[in-house]
């Protein structure tokens, strides 16, 4: 990594993170109850703590993850889980309005 | 206006006639079959009777959990497995499991926050190597809460790598042998540390267990309203109790509700109550003796935004619940009000306090004016024979502000779309410095609930950069936050959602001065899987 130069933001966040351990640590401080972050990129944080490694908007690649099942926790997985969700919803950076959530909480 | 009247629309696990006030108050059949009986009616089809007394049903008999865990167990079955089960069958199913496979009060007692939807809090103490196994998509206390077999651990594990077969592609997996780790050493400590059989268990179970019925002192907190005291009737019915709350906020605004418990596992308090016209859900735990329970209220539709609770029940004798508010500054007068029960006899606050004025006196409830001349410190306020240690605390300088939660997570919601936003409540809690007169050390006295003013700023140079305090949310007086609108936002970078980093502050007068608090929010994107238990 020495010889190479971080060009934007993102590739210069992960310059920073010297080593897993070190990433894991802020996980380990930063992360609140339900959150997923070490996913990279994590659903509500990414591994640094922050917002900046995130998916922005989420809904531009929303199934590019959900169909890989990367967060079941928070997003349903349409590989397996839920194969429905989000039909009818082809582009979810136009239509995110349709997406409903699983409410698995039901009495 | 804090509580509201949303009604959120829920993946039908049995039909759409399940709604919850019905479930709840409905009374249980007269022939309701045994729990045994329900298992082998309705889940045989998938697990199989092992002819094994003491552990009958395959998988099912190797697990104990609270009654939310039965419940999402349940839940899954119905979603994922096309389990069919009637809304009676499983009311008394998740009781029988949760009586005869729960957990003890001291095995749930650390993970209580979760069971109360208390959630916005960094979790400490998780064993590193479940935390990057487990905790980095469920919190901790969602495994942490529940007890099984070795074996049954690791079909934990197995379920976990055929319902979502990339598992092994993420990060913390990928980069091992995630697998062998799993199974062959996370399940095995997972065995270890939550097992199947424990003596906790094996004590609670065969212990009697208290009747709760009767009447109940209750303090609690509703955001946006405030504190509120109040009595609760329990009255025994079929399924558990039928409930009757009046009681009335700090302003002296009136609250009233009725609504149903039910008690599982001995101790396990689930209300649910319609409270001026807002659905209402209590989860507390009740002592050994039946004397007191302590736990949670929030909203049915939005489960973020609630208030502790306690109650106290009467049996007859003298008691100081508490005194709120729970301070008083040095040389100042003002208005202290004293609850509990049975409040008779001499009122004293505590040495150095003099009450200047008694303004109002109920059996239940003394309001005073009281001026403090004292030293700094607690005070341990009494009504005849009745005190209430460190009820109270006089200071003189108010040292620090904490702001509670200290990490809070708030989601992006509205805007004309399905998901709502999850939103936020903040208190204040002031502190006097303690006898070594430092700010932040072990001795600070805590003093109470304060009133605050309430704002944000950006949390870092990332978010100011991006604005994040304009987009992500804002804060109201009651110190509710409400997060940003859904959706792409043209209006930002790369059309970014309204998402952010924030730090919340809370401005605390203390005489002229003002002490300032911090706490730290993330708004971020929904989360469209909601379970049970996170």
């Amino acid at each position: 990594m020495k010889h190479l130069k971080s060009l934007n933001k993102k590739a210069h966040l992960i310059n920073q993170a010297v080593s897993p351990e070190d990433v894991e640590d802020v996980v380990a401080m930063q992360t609140v109850v339900g959150c997923t972050a070490t996913t990279d990129p994590g659903w509500e944080l990414d591994p640094f703590g922050g917002l900046g490694s995130l998916c922005q908007p989420m809904e531009s690649d929303l199934y590019g993850c959900a169909d890989a099942c990367w967060w079941p926790a928070q997003v349903p997985d349409t590989m397996n889980s839920y194969p429905d969700w989000g039909e009818g919803v082809a582009k979810a950076d136009k239509d995110w309005r349709k997406l409903d959530g699983i409410f698995e909480d039901g009495e | 206006m804090a509580l509201t009247k949303q009604n959120k629309k829920r993946v039908p696990l049995v039909g759409p006639a399940l709604a919850l006030v019905a479930v709840l108050a409905a009374p249980a059949m007269a022939a309701q079959p045994d729990g045994e009986t329900i298992i082998r009616n309705n889940c045989l089809a998938c697990h199989s009777e092992t002819g094994d007394k003491a552990a009958p049903f395959s998988r099912i008999s190797e697990q104990r959990k609270t009654p939310e865990g039965w419940r999402m167990t349940i839940n899954r079955m119905q979603a994922l497995r096309g389990a069919k089960i009637s809304p009676e069958d499983k009311r008394a199913l998740i009781q029988y499991l949760a009586d005869n496979q729960g957990l003890a009060p001291t095995e749930a007692e650390p993970y209580r926050y979760l069971l109360e939807q208390d959630t916005n809090r960094v979790e400490e103490g998780i064993d590193e190597g479940l935390g990057q196994m487990c905790a980095r998509c469920h919190s901790g206390a969602r495994f942490s809460l529940q007890r099984r077999s070795e074996d049954e651990w690791k079909r934990l594990v197995d379920f976990h790598m055929g319902q979502f077969p990339t598992i092994e592609f993420h990060s913390l997996a990928r980069d091992r042998a995630w697998y062998d780790i799993a199974k062959n050493e996370t399940a095995v400590e997972l065995g270890k540390n939550f097992p199947l059989i424990t003596p906790q268990w094996n004590s609670w179970k065969t212990a009697p267990k208290a009747d709760l019925t009767g009447r109940w002192r209750v303090l609690g907190f509703v955001p946006g309203k405030g504190q509120f005291d109040a009595w609760m009737n329990a009255a025994k019915s079929e399924s558990g109790y039928q409930l009757q709350l009046e009681g009335q906020y700090a302003d002296g605004s009136k609250l009233s509700g009725s609504g149903n418990a039910r008690v599982y596992t001995g101790y396990e308090w689930r209300a649910a109550l319609t409270i001026d016209g807002v659905k209402m859900r209590q989860v507390m735990a009740a002592d050994a003796k039946g004397g007191e329970m302590a736990g949670r209220m929030f909203p049915a539709a939005e489960r973020a935004i609630g208030g502790e609770l306690r109650a106290v029940r009467d049996q007859g004798e003298a008691e100081v619940i508490a005194v709120m508010p729970s301070l008083l500054r040095q040389g100042e007068s003002a208005e202290l009000t004293i609850l509990g029960q049975h409040l008779e006899g001499d009122v004293s606050l505590g040495e150095g306090i003099e009450i200047e004025k008694v303004l109002e006196r109920d059996d239940d409830s003394i309001r005073v004016l009281a001026r403090a001349t004292g030293s700094e410190g607690a005070r341990s306020p009494s009504v005849g024979s009745a005190s209430l240690e460190g009820g109270l605390s006089v200071y003189q300088t108010l040292a620090r502000v904490e702001v509670v939660p200290a990490n809070a997570l708030t989601r992006i919601g509205g805007n004309g779309g399905e998901m709502e936003k999850v939103r936020a409540v903040y208190r204040a809690v002031g502190y006097s410095a303690g006898a070594d007169g430092k700010a932040g050390t072990e001795d600070d006295l805590r003093l109470g609930y304060m009133p605050a003013t309430w704002s944000i700023k950006p949390a870092d140079e990332v978010a100011a950069h991006d604005k994040d305090e304009d987009f992500a949310g804002s804060i109201d007086a009651h110190g509710i936050f409400t997060p940003g609108d859904a959706g792409p936002n043209p209006a930002r970078k790369m059309s970014a959602n309204n998402v952010g980093r924030l730090t919340v502050i809370a401005s605390v007068n203390d005489g002229d001065a003002q002490v300032r608090g911090e706490g730290s929010m993330l708004v971020s994107v929904p989360d469209f899987v909601r379970r049970v238990l996170d």
